[in-house]
C-alpha cells in the first residue's frame, strides 16, 4: 500500500448557513488518478479550493504530504499544480511568456526553466503557438497551456478542476493521454469531471453528493455495488414507453440508452415475470428485453438520485 | 527561500506587469501623451487671472465733454468689449438677450451734475449668474471712474486761476499741507516675495502635476488586482509560492516607472514651455516619489478591496472627486471653512501641493516640509501594506 498523499478527516466548509462540504473523510494514495464526481454544486470545487489553501476549512483537518492544508499552506504551495475550472492565464501574454512567468513564480529559473519550457512546448504540442497570445488560442490549446503552466515546476500532485469541460473529443483524449503519462511517472492526480467515460479511466472515484462523500472506490468496485444487472426493455413507441414505465410502482427511474429503456428497479425480475403473464400497457408493443451490466453513468445516476434500493452498502 | 529567489520571483511579477502595460498600447499612448497635453492645456487655461473682453453695453445719454472723456477711458480698458447701446424702451436692459454681462449708462446731464456739486451715479446693470464676474466687472468700472475723478481733479487744480492760489497762501501752513496731502493720491509700495512676477503657472504647477498623476496612477492601479480577480488569475497567483507582499511589490514597481516618466514629462513641459523654475531638485524629486508611492498604494488598496474592475473604477472616481476642489491644487485652502480644511489635510495631494510650493517658490529647506513628507511616506506604507493585507483577508 503506497503512502497517502492526501488525508482528509471530517473536512467541512460552510458559507453562512449553507454547508458546501459536510465533513469529508478520505485518503488518496500516491500515484493515483482520483476522479471526483458529483453534480454541479455538490461541493467538488470548494473541496479542491480548500486543498489548495485558497479557502479556509470551517472544521475538520486535511493534510497534503503531512502538511496541514491551511496552517501549512505556504509550505505546500510549490508541491502541487492547480488548473482552475475556468481559463485563468494572462490572455495578453504569449504562450511562452505565460509559461516563463509561472515558472519564475514557482522559483524555477535559469537553465532549469529553459529546459522545462522546451520540454512542455513539445510534450503539449504548443511549440507552433509559442509566440501567439494566450487569448488568441482555441479552447483546447488554452487548456493545454493551462496544464503546462501547472506542470512547469514538476509537481508531484496535480489538481484539475474539470479540465476537459467544453473540449472536443480529440483534445479530451490528448489531455487524458498526458494524465496517464504523468501518472505512470508517479504524479498523483486529483481531477473533477462530469464525463463518465473519464471517470472510468480513473484508478479511484469519489462520489460527492450535497457535500457528503457517498462512496470512494475503483470504478469496478463502484459498479459492483449494484444488486445484479439492469433490465433493458425494447418497446414501441419508445418515448411513450419511457413515460409510462417511469410511472410504474417499484421503478425508481428509467433512462434511454441506444433506443432501449434502462430500468432502475430492485424488482426488475419480478416485473418481467409479471409482464410476461400479462402486458398491462395498451398501445405499447413489447419487442423484447435484455440484461445489461451497469456502467459509470448508472453509478452516477443511482448515487445522485438516491436509488439506494438497488445499491449494496450504500450510505443512506 | 533565499533573498535572490525572493527578488527573482518578485521581478517576474514586475516583468509580467510591464508586459500588460506594453500590450495595452492604446492606453499606453494615452497615458504618455496626456500629461504634457494636460499641462499645456491647464497651464494656458489658468494663465490669465483677470477677465478680458467681457461683452458689455455702453450708452452715453449725456453727450457732454466729461462723458466723452469717460467713454474714451472705458473703451481703452481691455476688460470689456464694448458695444453701443441704444435702448428703444424705458424697460430695464435684458442682458441675456443682448448677450452681455454688463450694461453701463451715463445718465443725461451727468457732466453737468459733476460740475454743480451734485454728482450723479453711473447706472450699471450686471449679470449675477456667475458670482465671480459681476463683482470683478463692477470693480473695473469703479476703478476707471476713480481714475477719471483723480484726473479731473488734477486738471481742476492745474487750471486754478492765480487769484485762487494767492488766496490759498493765506491759509495757515499746517492746514494747507494737509489739504495738499489730501488732494494727492495715497499709494502703497508693495514687495512681492517668492513669486515676484505673480506668475500663476508657478503657483498652479504642483496642482497640475498632482492632478494628472493622481488621476492616472490611481485609476491604472485600481484595475490591476481587480482585473486578476475577475479573470481568475489571482487564484492562480495565490496558489503559487509568491507571497502577497511580492505580488503587491511586483505590481507597484512597473507602475512606479511609468509614473516617473509621466512626472518627468509634466515637469519638463512646465520647464521648457512655461519657464517654471524648480528649486531644490533633490527635495522635489523625493517629494514626487513619495507622492507617487502614496497614489499607487491608494490605487492598489482600492483594487484589493473591489471584486471587479467596474467597482474599482467607481471607487477611484469617488475617491478622486473631492480631492480636486479641496486639495488646494487650484484654489487656496484658506477659502475653505475650518471643518472642511481639516478634511482636506487627509488628502495626499494637499500635502504634495503645499510642500511643492514651499520648496519651489518659498525656497525653504527640508525642515519646513517634514510634516508633509512624513504624511506622504506613511500614506505610501499604509496603503501598500493595506493592499497586501486586504489580499490576505479576502482570500481567507
Amino acid at each position: 500500500m503506497p503512502e497517502s498523499v492526501i488525508v482528509l478527516d471530517q473536512l467541512a466548509k460552510s458559507f453562512g448557513d449553507t454547508q458546501a462540504v459536510a465533513g469529508v473523510t478520505m485518503d488518496i494514495p500516491a500515484g493515483e488518478i482520483f476522479g471526483f464526481l458529483g453534480a454541479n454544486g455538490a461541493g467538488k470545487t470548494t473541496t479542491m479550493r480548500m486543498l489548495c489553501g485558497l479557502t479556509k476549512p470551517t472544521s475538520g483537518t486535511g493534510f497534503i504530504t503531512g502538511h496541514d492544508i491551511w496552517k501549512g499552506r505556504y509550505a505546500i504551495r510549490s508541491r502541487f499544480g492547480y488548473v482552475a475550472q475556468r481559463f485563468s492565464l494572462y490572455p495578453d501574454l504569449t504562450v511562452l511568456e505565460n509559461l516563463r512567468f509561472f515558472g519564475a513564480a514557482y522559483q524555477v529559473s535559469g537553465k532549469q526553466l529553459d529546459d522545462r519550457v522546451e520540454t512542455l512546448l513539445d510534450q503539449l504540442d504548443l511549440r507552433p503557438k509559442s509566440r501567439a497570445l494566450a487569448g488568441s488560442l482555441s479552447g483546447g490549446m488554452r487548456q493545454m497551456l493551462a496544464l503546462s503552466c501547472a506542470l512547469v515546476h514538476e509537481p508531484a500532485l496535480l489538481f484539475l478542476d474539470e479540465p476537459t469541460s467544453g473540449l472536443d473529443p480529440v483534445h479530451r483524449q490528448q489531455i487524458w493521454d498526458l494524465l496517464y503519462e504523468l501518472s505512470s511517472q508517479g504524479t498523483t492526480i486529483f481531477v473533477t469531471t462530469h464525463y463518465m467515460d473519464e471517470a472510468e479511466r480513473c484508478t479511484e472515484v469519489g462520489f460527492l453528493h450535497q457535500g457528503r462523500l457517498l462512496a470512494k472506490e475503483s470504478p469496478l468496485g463502484l459498479k459492483g455495488h449494484f444488486k445484479g444487472q439492469l433490465l433493458e426493455m425494447q418497446v414501441e413507441p419508445v418515448m411513450e414507453g419511457l413515460a409510462r414505465l417511469r410511472a410504474v410502482p417499484g421503478i425508481l427511474g428509467v433512462a434511454l440508452r441506444s433506443g432501449r429503456i434502462r430500468i432502475y428497479s430492485a424488482e426488475s425480475g419480478r416485473l418481467v415475470a409479471k409482464w410476461e403473464k400479462a402486458w398491462p400497457f395498451e398501445g405499447l408493443t413489447w419487442l423484447g428485453h435484455s440484461w445489461a451490466a451497469p456502467d459509470m453513468e448508472d453509478v452516477f445516476k443511482a448515487y445522485s438520485q438516491g436509488y439506494t434500493a438497488i445499491l449494496e452498502n450504500a450510505a443512506p | 527561500m533565499t533573498i535572490a529567489a525572493i527578488f527573482r520571483s518578485t521581478a517576474s511579477v514586475a516583468k509580467k506587469e510591464f508586459l500588460h502595460i506594453l500590450r495595452d498600447w492604446r492606453v499606453l499612448i494615452l497615458i504618455l501623451s496626456l500629461p504634457p497635453a494636460f499641462t499645456l492645456l491647464l497651464g494656458h487655461a489658468f494663465e490669465e487671472t483677470s477677465m478680458t473682453d467681457a461683452p458689455a453695453l455702453l450708452r452715453d445719454a449725456d453727450h457732454s465733454e466729461e462723458s466723452q472723456k469717460l467713454v474714451e477711458r472705458l473703451k481703452a480698458n481691455k476688460t470689456f468689449a464694448w458695444r453701443d447701446w441704444t435702448p428703444d424702451t424705458a424697460a430695464p436692459v435684458n442682458l441675456l438677450k443682448a448677450g452681455a454681462l454688463i450694461a453701463v449708462e451715463i445718465p443725461p446731464h451727468w457732466g453737468g451734475s459733476l460740475n454743480n456739486g451734485d454728482p450723479q451715479p453711473l447706472r450699471l446693470t450686471l449679470d449675477g449668474t456667475d458670482t465671480n464676474t459681476a463683482p470683478q466687472l463692477r470693480g473695473a468700472i469703479q476703478e476707471d471712474l476713480g481714475q477719471f475723478q483723480l484726473d479731473s481733479r488734477q486738471a481742476m487744480i492745474d487750471d486754478l486761476p492765480d487769484e485762487v492760489l494767492e488766496l490759498g497762501k493765506k491759509i495757515p501752513e499746517p492746514v494747507r499741507k494737509r489739504f495738499v496731502s489730501a488732494m494727492s493720491p495715497w499709494t502703497v509700495e508693495s514687495t512681492i516675495l517668492y513669486n515676484p512676477d505673480l506668475k500663476f503657472i508657478d503657483y498652479v504647477m504642483p496642482g497640475i502635476v498632482g492632478l494628472i498623476l493622481q488621476l492616472l496612477t490611481v485609476t491604472l492601479t485600481a484595475c490591476t488586482i481587480a482585473r486578476e480577480r475577475e479573470s481568475g488569475t489571482l487564484a492562480q497567483l495565490l496558489v503559487s509560492p509568491l507571497s502577497r507582499n511580492q505580488i503587491v511589490a511586483g505590481k507597484v514597481f512597473p507602475h512606479l516607472i511609468v509614473s516617473i516618466l509621466l512626472i518627468a514629462a509634466t515637469l519638463a513641459t512646465g520647464y521648457f514651455h512655461f519657464h517654471v523654475v524648480y528649486r531644490s531638485p533633490v527635495l522635489t524629486a523625493v517629494l514626487c516619489l513619495l507622492f507617487l508611492l502614496c497614489s499607487l498604494g491608494t490605487g492598489l488598496l482600492i483594487s484589493a478591496f473591489c471584486q471587479t474592475q467596474t467597482q474599482a473604477i467607481q471607487f477611484a472616481v469617488f475617491y478622486l472627486f473631492p480631492v480636486f476642489p479641496l486639495s488646494g491644487a487650484f484654489a487656496p485652502l484658506d477659502q475653505l471653512p475650518p471643518g472642511i480644511r481639516s478634511l482636506s489635510q487627509a488628502f495626499p495631494l494637499t500635502h504634495f501641493c503645499h510642500a511643492f510650493r514651499m520648496v519651489s517658490l518659498g525656497q525653504v529647506g527640508v525642515s519646513s516640509v517634514v510634516g508633509d513628507l512624513v504624511f506622504l511616506a506613511l500614506g505610501a506604507v499604509v496603503t501598500c501594506f493595506g493592499a497586501a493585507l486586504l489580499l490576505r483577508r479576502i482570500q481567507d
